[in-house]
């Protein structure tokens, strides 16, 4: 029995509804409790503000093509260099750093819980690999469904019960967490040559369109009863004028959870774009967060951009080759069989550049203009729109309007004109950025129950706790404190366990993946499906009985099982 | 002026080369307390050299460092360099020059390979042959030489200049495989023959006066130019990278 009690810390937890209190947190074996015994080892957080371990509810950190990232760039090693140290392994690189470059930096800004935003299933091994050396988050892997043969096809036949079989089968096969759809039909039109330009368009030889691999998937979810809703990268992504897309697919969305959203839409800075071209580009931020603002059934994420050097990468390979159009630098495409694709470009985000300020102004005013933080939660989309390092900063923009002023007047000059950024007072309090950070995510990705994102007793013991004062700090004027104090926690505990302290990692750590197996019934079990079972025999270049990972892929399983309606 | 003599001892049996980054001629400004690595062992820099400093000097300008000795596995000497003189009695190890601003390297024998990879400025001389790499820039990076000049008496490796942006490589014997590969600036000059220069150019000039092999199909013939009175055939290319350089051969084979 190991046992450890936090003194004097300065509590912010949303999902209990603590709001700033000075308490104590009792952990015994890795779970908050209600009191430990007098043998406990004392850590005196004097004071400091201390909440759940964060949670990132969309970032690219493992698999496939977050490795291709690496390969492709070797120049992003030469940033990030580290040494090895104490229990720390040496690492290196910026915007695909190594998986524990990964780890280490997450830890030190009291992460302690992520998602990878998505993951091939073909690949699903090489995810789960890198998971293993990610060793002090529990993580789990958003599963790309977006471009899925069968499930295409039985959503053209009308079987919403089919396509949550085959949900259901693909999730377990793979250990994976959610419902991904990137660019829905739209990597499967390219793997024809083309897109979808929008939610209408039919996806060539199935005839189905977007809308309708979303509604049939939204649907298909929530028959699983999956902790998580459908997670949704939008069609034409980074487009002027993709705004109205965004609208339409947000449009489609029912209310269907009581205990959470029904989509939650990823990255949508980079879907609020007007404009005909690059020419007349502009914010339509407002539309967008006035729909979210009427609909508690949707969940979105910033995908803020910040400037300097990052790589993107994503399963939407149309995408990158339109953006390779423009940059003309390297770029990489990858076609997964029956499933999906992906591409990936380096990019440079430069003030200078008036697309890139407008991007940067967009995030920030989904943010600022979504009431409730928990419906707009913090991301950069890592590291498409800016490697996850540049949280604190951007938590320093949100709280902190003369920041954004003196940001602002560093952009390109006609930036203005095109956002309605410079209009926008609000500065967010300590307790909506704890909401955007872990309280937020818990709720949006189903895991609270799983004792994640909060300090409740019977929670799991992951604390962060930050060398701020928030009754001494004024985050308006002062916030390269804030920024300073969310680099660095002075203690990020996981499982029971300080993990990091003051910027070093002091133990090697495990990381738990939480995965989803739907329980249904013999008539739905897609493994003694004939059609199934000889599609796959057919088109794939695996056998079915190669395809699942095991579960000795997984460092510390932790499976979550739903009851369904199959 | 000061004069710094680097007299390497044998290597004893070694042959893990030694990383010498330290032997800059700035850095002799406050003494001989340097250290070079073998592997992960740090060396004093008189476990590795016998030592001699002759006059004085107060600026890296007035500073000649000479090293002699079996140099040939001594690595990244003069990297960062940035004002005085180096001199090479033998040959030279990899990755000498990197990232070079000013000053002067002069090479007696022969270089191994990145020699000047990704210098800004100086000038290098290699009175030998140069390995691989030389004047480059590294893997996956953008840009490689800004600035300066690097001349090599002798022959040159594979991916001479590669991604060269700025300044002025010569080569006075051949090259091998892809010199001037992705170049988007500077001169490149080579008196000899090479294979498949140029390639994925974007800007710059490359002159070839003797053969080019395996010429790409990629460039455009513009007609002829005259160099060192010479009469050299232009194009210009590569139309694969929508590139606007000039390359000049003295004669072109294409591949069957």
């Amino acid at each position: 029995m190991t046992e450890l009690l936090v003194k004097n810390a300065h509590v912010i937890d949303p999902l209990s509804g603590i709001n700033g209190e000075t308490m104590d947190i009792a952990i015994r074996d890795g779970k908050i409790v209600e009191e430990v015994s007098a043998a406990a080892d004392v850590i005196d957080a004097r004071g400091m503000l201390t909440m759940p371990g964060g949670i990132d509810s969309h970032t690219h950190i493992c698999g496939t093509k977050v490795n291709f990232g690496r390969y492709m760039s070797p120049e992003d090693m030469r940033a990030g260099r580290t040494p090895r140290r104490g229990p720390m392994h040496a690492t290196s690189g910026y915007s695909v750093p190594t998986t524990y470059g990964n780890s280490y930096r997450y830890s030190v800004m009291g992460y302690t819980t992520l998602l990878e935003g998505a993951m091939a299933p073909l690949e699903a091994r090489h995810t789960h690999e890198e998971f293993a050396y990610t060793p002090l988050q529990d993580t789990m892997a958003n599963t790309l469904f977006d471009g899925n043969w069968s499930i295409m096809e039985a959503i053209r036949d009308g079987d919403v019960k089919r396509v949550a079989a085959i949900i259901a089968w693909m999730l377990t096969a793979v250990k994976g967490f959610a419902v991904k759809l990137t660019n829905p039909g739209g990597t499967e039109a390219w793997q024809w040559g083309k897109n979808v330009s929008c939610i209408r368009d039919p996806v060539p030889y199935f005839e189905v369109t977007p809308a309708e691999i979303i509604r049939s998937a939204i649907e298909a979810n929530e028959l699983l009863h999956l902790p998580h809703s459908v997670h949704l990268h939008c069609n034409n992504l980074g487009t002027p004028g993709n705004y109205t897309c965004t609208l339409g697919s947000m449009g489609l969305v029912p209310d269907l959870n009581p205990k959470r959203q029904t989509l939650y839409a990823t990255h949508v800075q980079f879907h609020a774009y007007g404009g005909s071209g690059w020419k007349d580009f502009s914010s339509k931020s407002e539309p967008i967060a006035n729909l979210v603002n009427m609909r508690p059934q949707i969940v979105m994420d910033m995908g803020q951009v910040m400037f300097g050097r990052t790589t993107t990468m994503t399963a939407d390979g149309p995408m990158e080759f339109n953006l390779y159009r423009l940059h003309h630098e390297k770029w990489s495409n990858h076609d997964v069989e029956l499933e999906t694709g992906s591409g990936i470009i380096p990019v440079i985000y430069r003030r200078k550049n008036l697309v890139n300020s407008i991007m940067w102004a967009i995030g920030l005013e989904l943010a600022l203009l979504t009431k409730s933080p928990w419906q707009c939660l913090l991301t950069t989309d890592n590291p498409n729109g800016a490697p996850f390092v540049k949280y604190p900063e951007i938590i320093g923009l949100l709280m902190s309007r003369r920041y954004r002023d003196a940001e602002f007047a560093k952009v390109h000059p006609d930036t203005g004109s095109r956002v309605p950024l410079p209009a926008i007072d609000r500065e967010m309090d300590w307790y909506e950025i704890a909401v955007m950070t872990r309280a937020g995510q818990a709720r949006a990705l189903g895991i609270q129950d799983l004792g994640k994102g909060h300090l409740a007793p019977g929670a799991d013991a992951d604390v962060a706790i930050y060398p701020i004062r928030i009754d001494e700090v004024d985050p308006s004027a002062e916030f390269q404190k804030v920024i300073d104090g969310f680099s660095r926690t002075e203690y990020t505990i996981k499982r029971g366990r300080v993990v990091a302290r003051r910027g070093e990692c002091v133990v090697h750590g495990s990381n738990a993946t939480i995965w989803v197996r739907p329980k249904v019934s013999e008539n739905y079990d897609m493994g003694k499906d004939p059609d199934f079972v000889e599609k796959f025999d057919r088109y794939y270049t695996v056998r079915m009985s190669n395809y699942p990972v095991q579960e000795n892929y997984l460092s510390r399983s932790r499976c979550i099982e739903t009851e369904t309606e199959l | 002026m000061m004069r710094v003599t680097l007299a390497m001892k044998p290597m004893g049996g070694w042959s893990i080369p030694i990383e010498a980054e330290s032997i800059v001629p700035v850095n002799f400004l406050s003494g001989t307390d340097l250290s070079v690595w073998r592997g992960n062992r740090e060396l004093g820099i008189e476990e590795a050299f016998s030592v001699l400093v002759e006059g004085d000097a107060d600026r890296a300008e007035d500073v000649e460092v000479v090293l002699s000795g079996e140099t040939a596995r001594l690595k990244r000497v003069g990297e960062y360099m940035g004002a005085g003189k180096i001199t090479v009695l033998g040959d030279i190890g990899m990755h000498c020059g990197n990232f070079m601003s000013g000053g002067m390297i002069e090479i007696q024998g022969n270089a191994d390979g990145w020699l000047g990879r990704e210098m800004a400025g100086g000038s290098i001389i290699c009175r030998g042959n140069a390995a691989d790499y030389c004047a480059s820039g590294y893997r996956g990076g953008r840009k490689g030489m800004t600035g300066g000049s690097v001349e090599v008496f002798g022959r040159a490796g594979d991916f001479l200049a590669e991604n060269l942006a700025g300044g002025t490589v010569v080569v006075h014997g051949d090259a091998g495989d892809m010199p001037g590969a992705e170049m988007r600036g500077g001169t490149l000059i080579i008196h000899g023959d090479c294979r498949r220069p140029a390639a994925n150019m974007k800007n710059g000039a490359c002159y070839v006066y003797g053969t080019a092999r395996w010429m790409l199909p990629t460039f455009r013939k513009v007609g002829t130019a005259q160099q060192d009175g010479r009469t050299l055939i232009q194009f210009t290319g590569d139309v694969a990278n929508r590139g606007k350089g000039n390359l000049f051969v003295g004669n072109y084979e294409y591949l069957d």
